[in-house]
């Protein structure tokens, strides 16, 4: 693995969640760090669709398509994040891997009632990294499982803003 | 009053949070109807409502500036024209119910020759779930 260096919190009776803050585009996204299998350069990586490391076949997941963001994974700096939660595992190609970093439960907040559609299962909060605002991804639906618990995985992050019930569930 | 694309609109002052010059916006991948972005001011962060995509506009002027909308769902920015807010005072027997049809309104009211709509900020975007408006 090749990060930019990771962030401790020394204070252990304060809950924290590990996450691994990746780039796509202009755009900065935290996985959950306990899925993360291994961190491959092109290189190690190769070419083929699927990614097989310690017996373990992982396919690819076009992050990037399925968030309709663009990017650029042809750089030096492109990573192939491998990653496993349950029964399901995937290789998660992103333009730079940012760093891994240990976030109190206070640091991270939800997503504002304003965003009302698929976007939020496809993000389980927000955070401020390095001064970067961080989408938290669900990392079940990163994975394409139908499940629609966000994997942050400690308690209900402390809301900035009151969710309405009117702000969940409408059309979009 | 303010103005997007050149288009007079207005508000109450009470639902207006603030004016402050226009920053860059961090993009947010989403599929809410002209909400795909955030504002960071210090340790601050808030959506960003594209009004001027919502009426087919495109903002004026430079520097631009921010509006700061008080939405029922949370304070919300949204980018005007660089032509700085004024305060106008208007009868409310000169309201006429009938705002525009593309955007929520609480209604209009006609200062000089322009016809001026008063954009319902609290509920802007409700009405564009499911369907968008240009």
């Amino acid at each position: 693995m090749s990060l930019r260096g990771r962030q401790n919190s020394t204070n252990l009776l304060v809950e924290t969640a590990s996450f691994l803050i990746v780039r796509l585009g202009a755009s900065y996204f935290a996985l959950p760090a306990a899925g993360v299998r291994g961190v491959l350069t092109q290189e190690e990586a190769g070419h083929e669709e699927a990614v097989t490391a310690a017996e373990t076949v992982y396919q690819q997941v076009d992050l990037a398509q399925r968030l309709s963001v663009v990017a650029d994974l042809s750089g030096l700096e492109m990573r192939t994040v491998l990653y496993s939660i349950g029964y399901s595992q995937g290789a998660i190609r992103v333009e730079q891997v940012v760093g891994l970093t240990d976030v109190e439960q206070k640091d991270w907040f939800p997503l504002p009632p304003h965003f009302q559609c698929d976007e939020r299962n496809w993000f389980g909060g927000m955070m401020l990294y390095q001064d970067q605002l961080v989408l938290i991804l669900n990392s079940f639906w990163v994975l394409g499982e139908s499940s629609g618990v966000v994997s942050v995985p400690i308690g209900q992050a402390k809301p900035l803003i009151a969710v309405t019930p009117t702000a969940v569930g409408e059309s979009c | 009053m303010f103005s997007v694309g050149g288009i007079k609109l207005a508000a109450r002052t009470e639902d207006v949070g603030g004016v402050s010059p226009w920053t860059g916006t961090i993009p947010v991948p989403s599929r809410t109807p002209f909400v795909q972005a955030m504002l960071k001011r210090d340790n601050h962060v808030m959506p960003v409502y594209d009004l001027a995509a919502r009426l087919n506009l495109t903002v004026q002027g430079d520097p631009l500036l921010c509006l700061v909308a008080h939405h029922l769902d949370g304070p919300m920015a949204i980018c005007i024209d660089a032509d700085v807010p004024s305060l106008e005072t208007v009868d409310a027997a000169a309201i006429r119910p009938n705002g525009r049809g593309d955007i929520e309104s609480l209604g209009s009211f006609t200062i000089g020759e322009n016809d001026v709509a008063i954009v319902a900020l609290q509920r802007l975007g409700r009405s564009t779930r499911g369907t968008v408006t240009s």
